[in-house]
């Protein structure tokens, strides 16, 4: 009984979102067309295609163009049908159950089947797959296909968030036969049930994907054809939507953006996001065990500065919680004002009297690491701290630095749910646990809303971590960017998403405005 | 020119190229953090970079690594990139296909300017015009090609939108855009070499004037322009041709950083994405690439050289 | 040497060269007591001020005077550029005049192998070299240095073959004189006029070589105020304020003009058969 009341709130939520989203974007927009090429230009070379594999948004925009997860997410973060029609749990959230939609066809024409899904994931948790979302979906135990239209996971842990998370990158369904056998051909090429499907692949350059016939909702995708260029330089980028030769452009740097506001023809879009730069201190070693000598730094950090000097005014200060208004179960705590002579003071109780020398790491990519690295070098200075700047290539800080440095600063796009953050940055066992700050009681905390199903208590348990991070700073999260990007005004049904690469293409059409190209 | 003489130079070619990949080779091993490590990013678990190093062969000893790498070349396979996963040849030689476009425009046009303006600045050496076309050659080897590109996209792209900022048209695409997309990293790549070469023929042009072939043909009475063309031209050209060939070694690597800004896909381009994501593949079939094309553009400057040598003895 | 020195300001090259030069080494010096401001003073409400009264050269993306960095830049980016050309091509010096002294195979083997490793770009070797090494001020000079020797290892080659027929050199040998002595004592002091002609040029490329590195990101690193990181910081915002990044380029652009003078009037001064 409590699972079937479970089973229709779960629906009931997913249908009204969807419902909600639907309604007001058409409203807004008009009907529907056919046809046309869609032309979005990228920031950086997508080399990656392999839907299992992807890592950065262009490389996840392919993916979502030709594959689907079993859910994806509204832009207020609530899980959505994507393949799945309707999901519910057990009492104890060990065990879920997921309906697949019936009668879906890949793009080679075989059909997609609760086989698929179960192989899918067990390919994804195989570590030789090296998957990125592997440690994402670590608390799936087992995959079952129970018939061909419903997948059973079996838990190694209590997940109330399982819907949410299956609609992450990385967890894209492929036939059984290509999970279970030649794996590397999706390196190379396209079988998915997305609403597109790969035509030509030149990864520093074009990307040119078509129509899939088989795609599951008959009317859609709207568009005939997908053009992805890629920008390696984003003052070019910004030209070319400008001047008409692309349609769409899926992130705009920030000095960039201001030229696309106030041009007839192009809309600036930008949206609050949960990606975040952060401070990471090594809570397990000298100075940063000691919290006075976190909070002393804390008190030196101007926030609303350095949104300005950092995210060139698009974004908004952060409170060292690193969550924000975009998740749900966010708390808003009072904001962290700067005061250099408390923060002297507790340097010096902290046994600094003369000021502490410090070595902060930045890597290169992207640039607003160096960025804040420098610009809080500054800040601190007034209190005594002596902050040497050393930048790195990324590659050489994820090799030596990540997770073993002790002084370095750090950036995270947002993740499905308030957990998804927890558990990935902060928790004792979480997958990068970067500041080591063990904390028995907010991993209780963390934990214990895991199995929690009631919104007041959720609510309530999520509050409480977030004012013990609020008190203890494990890191420095001084700011959080606003996404932003620019599409012309004739493209239609398209929403910028705060989760970065959530994009949902199958939706967007053009209107009589478009240009016509061959 | 003999055909020991042209054997002789094919070894030479040859050799480079071994010392070439050997050098890049040796260097690409003793690069920090390896090609699993930037594929995998924040995800590089230990079992995932044991898994991806596997994928990629990265396990094996170097000269292992590096004799597989040598005989899969000698059957023409240049190997699998370790970031894209599609072969490397293709996706090289199609970038080589753009740089030498950039280039070879480059190269034309800087010849079509710096001759002319090194034999005007010789012929009315020390006066205005001459003075003229030294400032103009001592401001073009003095701004490096990240300068000069950058100031003119600020000038000529972006307040005066005369030409787009950057990217790359396919000629077959759309000529007119594809040439209107090339004009600003021509002129940033020829700047350079219109100052280098222009000083060398002026200095040339001067010494064949001065030459007593020169006088004794102008006291024979030929018109002005005859001496010019017939004798002065050619006997000028012969050492700009081994300047050109040289500065062809210095063209390539200014490519580099056109290729960069501009946002062209060329070798250049990739070289660098190659050398950031420790593709060791990429940055081996880059390099050598890169040093076969200096290679046989001095062996093609030598074969010229010889050829208008044995013109000018015998007429 | 006074000679030299006077010949040299009897060229116009000499004298402007030389005007420029006492210019820069004054900014090396005296840069940062000149500097108006401190080169890392962050400014909020000043970000991006143009040029005026307050900043002469503007103030960038953290409200930091222009000025201030390009005088205190100039000591991080001038003297590790004639360093490493220096170095590089005494390094060169010394591997051309070996090649030519032992002549034969010896030589043949030697300037094949310089002629391969030229065969990679100097930006590509650099590149390799940097990322080897690790970015940084020191490791971007390191890689200079390397790149600078081969070249300037054939053109002293060049000159010691003809400097080896010279009858002291024969003398020398005839004594029984060791190769080590022969090489740094007969032969190295007498190529090196036209060593320091090349040089002088090379350092107007190495200062542009360096500039490019720290441009891709190679060279000297945040918070520093070398110039060619300077323009790369800059190129992103050169929509909003072009002068953060017109004023690093003409300093660049005017170091290379400097050295080029400089070799060239050098030439003249040092070479008086060659009346060009």
């Amino acid at each position: 009984m409590a699972d079937l009341m479970r089973r229709s709130l779960l629906a009931g939520t997913a249908g009204l979102a969807l419902q909600s989203l639907g309604a007001s974007e058409v409203l807004a927009q008009g009907t529907p067309r056919r046809g046309g090429t869609l032309r979005i230009s990228v920031d950086q070379a997508a080399s990656v295609i392999h839907p299992l594999r992807t890592r950065v948004n262009p490389e996840h925009m392919i993916a979502e163009l030709c594959y689907s997860n079993l859910t994806t997410l509204t832009t207020g973060m609530a899980p959505l049908p994507d393949l799945a029609l309707s999901w519910s749990a057990n009492a104890d959230f060990t065990e879920w159950t997921f309906k697949l939609r019936p009668g879906v066809k890949f793009s080679d024409g075989s059909p997609c089947t609760a086989k698929d899904v179960a192989a899918t994931y067990v390919a994804i948790l195989d570590p030789k797959t090296a998957s990125p979302a592997r440690a994402i979906v670590s608390m799936i135990k087992e995959p079952v296909a129970v018939d061909d239209e419903t997948v059973l996971f079996r838990l190694n842990t209590a997940y109330a968030d399982l819907p949410a998370t299956a609609a992450v990158f990385g967890t894209r369904i492929i036939p059984a036969a290509i999970a279970t056998g030649d794996l590397a051909r999706l390196s190379r090429e396209s079988v998915g049930t997305g609403p597109f499907k790969l035509a030509t692949y030149e990864p520093d350059r074009l990307i040119v994907l078509e129509r899939n016939p088989h795609y599951f909702i008959p009317e859609q995708p709207y568009l005939d054809r997908v053009e992805i260029r890629v920008y390696p330089d984003s003052s070019a980028e910004t030209s070319a939507l400008l001047s008409g030769d692309n349609d769409l452009m899926a992130i705009t740097a920030q000095s960039e953006f201001g030229r696309l506001k106030n041009v007839r023809g192009v809309d600036a879009l930008q949206v609050p996001s949960g990606q975040f730069l952060n401070i990471n201190m090594g809570c397990d070693a000298k100075p940063f065990n000691d919290l006075r000598v976190r909070k002393a730094l804390s008190l030196c950090v101007d926030r609303d500065a350095l949104v300005g000097f950092v995210a060139l005014d698009a974004g908004k200060p952060g409170d060292d919680v690193p969550v924000n208004s975009i998740y749900r179960y966010f708390k808003k705590e009072p904001a962290k004002k700067v005061d250099i002579a408390q923060a002297k003071k507790l340097l010096a109780e902290a046994g600094y009297p003369d000021g502490i020398d410090l070595t902060l790491i930045a890597s290169d990519n992207p640039g607003t690491r160096t960025q804040l690295a420098v610009a809080v070098r500054e800040m601190a200075k007034p209190a005594g701290f002596r902050i040497t700047v050393q930048t790195m290539p990324h590659a050489a800080y994820l090799d030596q630095v990540w997770k073993k440095g002790s002084f370095y600063i750090g950036f995270y796009n947002t993740q499905q749910t308030v957990d998804g953050v927890f558990s990935l940055l902060y928790t004792s066992n979480a997958a990068w646990n970067e500041t080591r700050w063990n904390n028995a009681a907010f991993d209780a905390l963390v934990a214990e809303a895991r199995h929690t199903s009631d919104e007041a208590k959720r609510t309530e348990i999520y509050g409480k971590a977030q004012d013990m991070m609020y008190a203890e700073t494990p890191s420095i999260i001084p700011l959080f960017f606003d996404l932003l990007a620019g599409k012309r005004s004739y493209v239609k049904g398209y929403a910028l998403h705060p989760r970065g690469h959530i994009y949902r293409f199958e939706k967007v059409w053009l209107d009589d405005g478009a240009p016509k190209r061959g | 020119m003999t055909l020991a003489w042209l054997l002789r130079r094919f070894f030479t070619v040859l050799y480079t190229l071994l010392v070439v990949s050997v050098l890049v080779f040796g260097l690409t091993q003793i690069l920090p953090a390896d090609a699993a490590v930037t594929l995998l990013g924040e995800n590089a678990t230990p079992a995932a970079l044991a898994a991806v190093r596997e994928r990629l062969g990265l396990g094996d000893p170097a000269w292992l690594q590096y004799w597989h790498w040598l005989s899969a070349l000698l059957q023409g396979d240049f190997g699998t990139s370790m970031r894209t996963s599609q072969p490397v040849g293709p996706a090289m030689f199609t970038a080589l296909g753009r740089s030498l476009l950039l280039g070879g425009a480059s190269l034309v046009v800087m010849l079509v300017i710096a001759v002319p303006l090194g034999m005007w600045a010789a012929l009315r050496r020390g006066k205005a015009a001459d003075l003229m076309s030294s400032l103009v050659s001592y401001l073009g080897v003095s701004f490096p090609e990240f300068v000069t590109a950058t100031l003119l996209l600020i000038v000529v792209a972006d307040y005066f939108q005369l030409l787009p900022a950057t990217g790359y048209v396919p000629p077959g695409e759309d000529l007119a855009d594809s040439i209107r997309h090339l004009i600003l990293p021509v002129v940033t790549v020829s700047l350079i070499m219109v100052a280098h070469v222009s000083r060398m023929v002026r200095s040339e042009t001067i010494d064949v004037l001065n030459s007593d072939y020169i006088r004794a043909a102008r006291l024979k009475g030929l018109p002005p322009r005859t001496v010019l063309l017939r004798h002065v031209l050619r006997n000028a050209l012969l050492p700009t041709v081994t300047i050109v060939a040289l500065d062809v070694g210095y063209l390539l690597g200014g490519i580099i950083v056109v290729e960069e800004i501009f946002a062209i896909p060329g070798i250049g381009r990739a070289l660098i994405v190659a050398i950031t994501s420790r593709d060791l593949p990429s940055i081996q079939a880059g390099a050598v690439i890169m040093a076969a094309t200096y290679a046989v553009a001095n062996t093609l400057a030598d074969i010229a050289y010889v050829l208008i040598d044995r013109r000018i003895r015998y007429d | 040497m006074t000679d030299a020195l006077h010949r040299l300001l009897r060229t116009p090259q000499g004298v402007l060269g030389l005007g420029l030069l006492a210019v820069l080494v004054l900014a090396c010096l005296l840069g940062r007591s000149l500097a108006p401001y401190s080169p890392e003073a962050m400014d909020f409400a000043g970000r991006f001020a143009p040029p005026g009264a307050r900043h002469w050269f503007g103030a960038d993306q953290l409200g930091r005077d222009v000025l201030s960095r390009l005088l205190v830049g100039a000591s991080s980016t001038i003297p590790l550029a004639v360093a490493a050309t220096f170095s590089g091509a005494l390094v060169g010096a010394c591997v051309g005049t070996l090649s030519a002294y032992l002549g034969g195979r010896w030589d043949e083997a030697i300037t094949r192998t310089i002629d391969a490793v030229m065969a990679i770009p100097h930006l590509l070797l650099a590149l390799i070299l940097v990322s080897t090494l690790g970015k940084g001020s020191t490791n971007a000079a390191l890689a200079i240095a390397i790149s600078v020797a081969p070249s300037m290892a054939r053109v002293t080659r060049s000159v010691a073959l003809s400097v080896r027929q010279q009858d002291y050199v024969k003398a020398a040998i005839a004594r029984g004189e060791g190769a080590g002595w022969i090489v740094l004592r007969e032969m190295l002091p007498n190529v090196a006029a036209p060593l320091i002609i090349e040089a002088t040029i090379r350092v107007a490329f190495a200062v542009m070589l360096f500039a490019t590195l720290s441009f891709l990101g190679l060279g000297a690193q945040p918070p520093a105020s070398e110039w060619g990181l300077m323009i790369s910081e800059a190129r992103r915002f050169m929509h909003q304020a072009p002068w953060i990044l017109v004023a690093p380029a003409l300093a660049i652009a005017t170091t290379a003009i400097c050295f080029n003078l400089l070799g060239d009037g050098l030439r003249d001064a040092l070479n008086p058969r060659d009346e060009r």
